[in-house]
């Protein structure tokens, strides 16, 4: 009987995968290019949500909201970067190429996550909302149930990595960001605009953020500390896939879907979570780098 | 002359800082303060706002009807607010801060993580008298100086077995709050009773606050043919839960056990997909509107005069806490929290006409057993259209 449920649960996995790497494709392109942990992220999925909500509430069509959500989101993403990374980056005592160091930055980050989840509390209030879907119904098939949200999300994913591969390896913005990403101190001695590299990265990383939070929001509830479980998962995905790497991102977060929903089909629902931090140690212990990720050595 | 000038100063000074503390000394006098801890802000502001409320709004009505006659000497009643944010952290804060301005008499707490860390605070002293009108968790009062007007969720369960007799469903799965205090605790007891009725345990769940994926349990649901999927904890995941089960084909019976206001309902799933669903919690203070209570229609009606919305489903406990501080203390004839523990436990439920919520007498027509808890029974209502009415089970 177990056994017939099987294409449901894969389903299930793959569906649920889906939203952690949609949420893990922009951490981990942030913390691969410019090395900041941000926590802030995850407010960036939760503005997201919240903006469509609000847009959405005043007649506007759903995607139209999200469009306009993720320009938003955007210049919030700048202003964060501006107003809590770039003052600690450029503190005494941390490198030339304007890193600030992982400590110093993860604390602006969780600073900049709660600033973003109070102003959040006192525009919308901590009460759970969902945002209206914008299509209802799904395929039912006698494998499996899949509903037309899902398999947006899904498809979002896929779009969202093809745009991301297309800008980072077809056009000179990309190829900057990826040198800076390999050499941060050869990239600015050939001449590369480090701050050119750090809009278009943080505008990629908020983007792709608010794109998560507008699709995800119509399917779970929106509340101003939405974010911290997902950011938290992200992180995970980031260290099965590799941080940096984008197919890690999606990878890891498939395999994370997959492993929590089997652990909760097939064994029970309370330890999921166990379940998704022994991956965690697991792969810490077998292959640090994650499972795309490249050995870094100490010379 | 030189050395006056500094003692008329002192003087002045000392005066003016005294006199005003005359006023308030004798202004205290005339006033009993009541603290109520409710979460004001935070994840339960849903429930906590309109309980404060409603402890306000019965306050006012209180004291513009002359206060309360205590010994020939008649007192206005002031509201002293502590929000504890759902937090037993930030609840033990409020309750100490109340205790260190002298306030002797509580209203709350709402929720069941905060109410085991007052009590052991409560209990130890002899100077506080509490009155819980939110957590339902088991064994929070003990008839001395704590005292509840809100179920518990054993009174909750009555409605269950109630609607499971009814209905004769065959079987069950049950998906439940890990981290709700109450529902936990009554788990095992439910199960139990729906077992003794000839139903089935096809499943028991566990999630927790937060959570947004059920679609593995759910599945599940499927292979293990359960007539009814009951949901134990809050609303928000409720409809999330609910929703998900329709989408994985679930096509039985879905029962919440929870409080669960319609605006907070409608704002994450929508009222086609709640129609029919069933509810079994104790009347809320719309029930009693629907079922055309004149008291329930009166508070209904100050209610939105002054806050321009209606009034939360707990609202009607939390106005009648004040009401039966009021009755405990003019039947007490003293302040003193000995005598107001007294006359609390031997309160009638005929004593306090204003109350808006049906309590059964005890077998005495007491208010509160020996343990200080009321008897308020869970009934079942339906979800029809935009909100929650009474159910027929006889249909």
């Amino acid at each position: 009987m177990m056994l017939e449920l099987l294409p449901q649960q894969l389903a299930n996995g793959l569906a649920l995968g889906s939203t952690y790497a949609l949420v893990a494709l922009g951490l981990t392109l942030i913390f691969g290019v410019l090395l900041i942990p941000n926590f802030a992220h995850g407010e960036f999925y939760m503005l997201g949500a919240f903006v469509t909500y609000a847009l959405v509430a005043t007649g506007l069509n759903f995607w139209l909201a999200m469009a306009t959500a993720v320009v938003l989101v955007v210049l919030i993403g700048w202003i964060v970067d501006r107003v809590v990374f770039q003052p600690v980056a450029a503190a005494p005592g941390h490198d030339s190429g304007g890193h600030g160091s992982g400590l110093s930055l993860m604390i602006s980050a969780l600073a900049g996550s709660i600033i973003l989840q109070q102003l959040a509390t006192i525009i919308w209030g901590t009460e759970a909302r969902t945002i209206p879907a914008p299509m209802t119904g799904m395929v039912r098939t006698s494998l499996f149930t899949i509903t037309y949200l899902q398999i947006t999300i899904i498809a979002t994913l896929a779009v969202a990595w093809t745009a991301v591969w297309l800008v980072l390896h077809r056009s000179r913005l990309g190829l900057a960001i990826r040198a800076t990403s390999q050499n941060r101190d050869a990239a600015l001695l050939m001449g590369i605009s480090m701050t050119r590299v750090r809009l278009a990265t943080f505008a990629i990383g908020a983007a792709l953020g608010a794109v998560a939070g507008a699709l995800l929001g119509a399917t779970f509830p929106i509340y101003p500390s939405m974010g911290v479980n997902p950011v938290l998962k992200a992180f995970v995905v980031l260290v099965i896939g590799g941080i940096g790497s984008l197919p890690g991102a999606i990878v890891g977060g498939l395999v994370l879907g997959m492993v929590e929903v089997m652990v909760a089909g097939y064994g029970s629902s309370q330890f999921q979570d166990i379940g998704t931090f022994l991956i965690l140690v697991a792969v810490l212990l077998i292959r640090p780098q994650g499972l795309f990720g490249r050995a870094q050595v100490e010379r | 002359m030189v050395n006056l000038r500094p003692s008329l100063a002192t003087c002045l000074i000392l005066g003016l800082g005294i006199l005003p503390m005359i006023g308030g000394g004798a202004k205290a006098a005339d006033e009993i303060v009541i603290g109520e801890i409710h979460p004001i802000t935070g994840p339960a502001t849903f429930y906590g706002l309109p309980e404060s409320r409603g402890v306000q709004l019965a306050a006012e009505h209180i004291n513009k009807a002359g206060g309360v006659k205590v010994g020939g000497k008649e007192y206005q009643i002031r509201i002293a607010t502590e929000d504890d944010q759902a937090s037993p952290t930030v609840g033990v804060a409020a309750l100490r801060k109340l205790v260190s301005a002298d306030v002797r008499f509580i209203i709350g707490p709402l929720a069941s993580g905060v109410a085991p860390a007052l009590k052991p605070i409560v209990e130890r002293n002899d100077k506080l008298t509490q009155l819980i009108d939110g957590t339902i968790a088991e064994n929070m009062t003990n008839g001395k100086n704590i005292f509840r007007n809100q179920a518990t969720v054993g009174g909750y369960n009555v409605a269950v077995a109630e609607l499971f007799k009814a209905k004769k469903y065959p079987s069950v799965a049950m998906m439940t709050d890990r981290f709700h205090a109450g529902f936990m605790n009554s788990q095992k007891d439910l199960a139990g009773n729906l077992k003794e009725l000839g139903v089935s345990i096809a499943s028991e769940d566990y999630y927790k606050l937060g959570d947004t994926d059920f679609s593995a349990a759910l599945t599940n649901l499927r292979g293990r043919n359960a007539e009814v999927l009951l949901i134990r904890g809050y609303p928000a995941e409720g409809a999330l839960i609910t929703k998900q089960a329709r989408q994985l084909g679930f096509t039985g019976q879905v029962v919440w056990e929870m409080v669960s206001p319609p605006s907070t309902v409608l704002k994450n799933i929508t009222a086609a997909e709640m129609e029919g669903v069933y509810n079994c919690i104790p009347p809320t203070t719309e029930d009693y509107v629907k079922l055309g209570d004149e008291k329930a229609i009166a508070l209904d009606k100050a209610y939105r005069a002054k806050h321009n919305e209606g009034p939360g489903e707990l609202t009607a406990l939390s106005h009648d806490a004040v009401y039966i501080f009021k009755a405990a203390f003019e039947k007490a004839g003293s302040l003193d929290n000995a005598a107001v523990n007294k006359a609390m436990a031997a309160l009638m439920v005929s004593d306090i006409p204003e109350l808006v919520t049906r309590y059964t007498p005890q077998p005495d027509g007491r208010l509160f057993a020996a343990d200080g808890q009321v008897d308020l029974r869970g009934e079942v209502s339906v979800w029809r259209g935009e909100a929650w009415e009474p159910a027929r089970l006889t249909d």
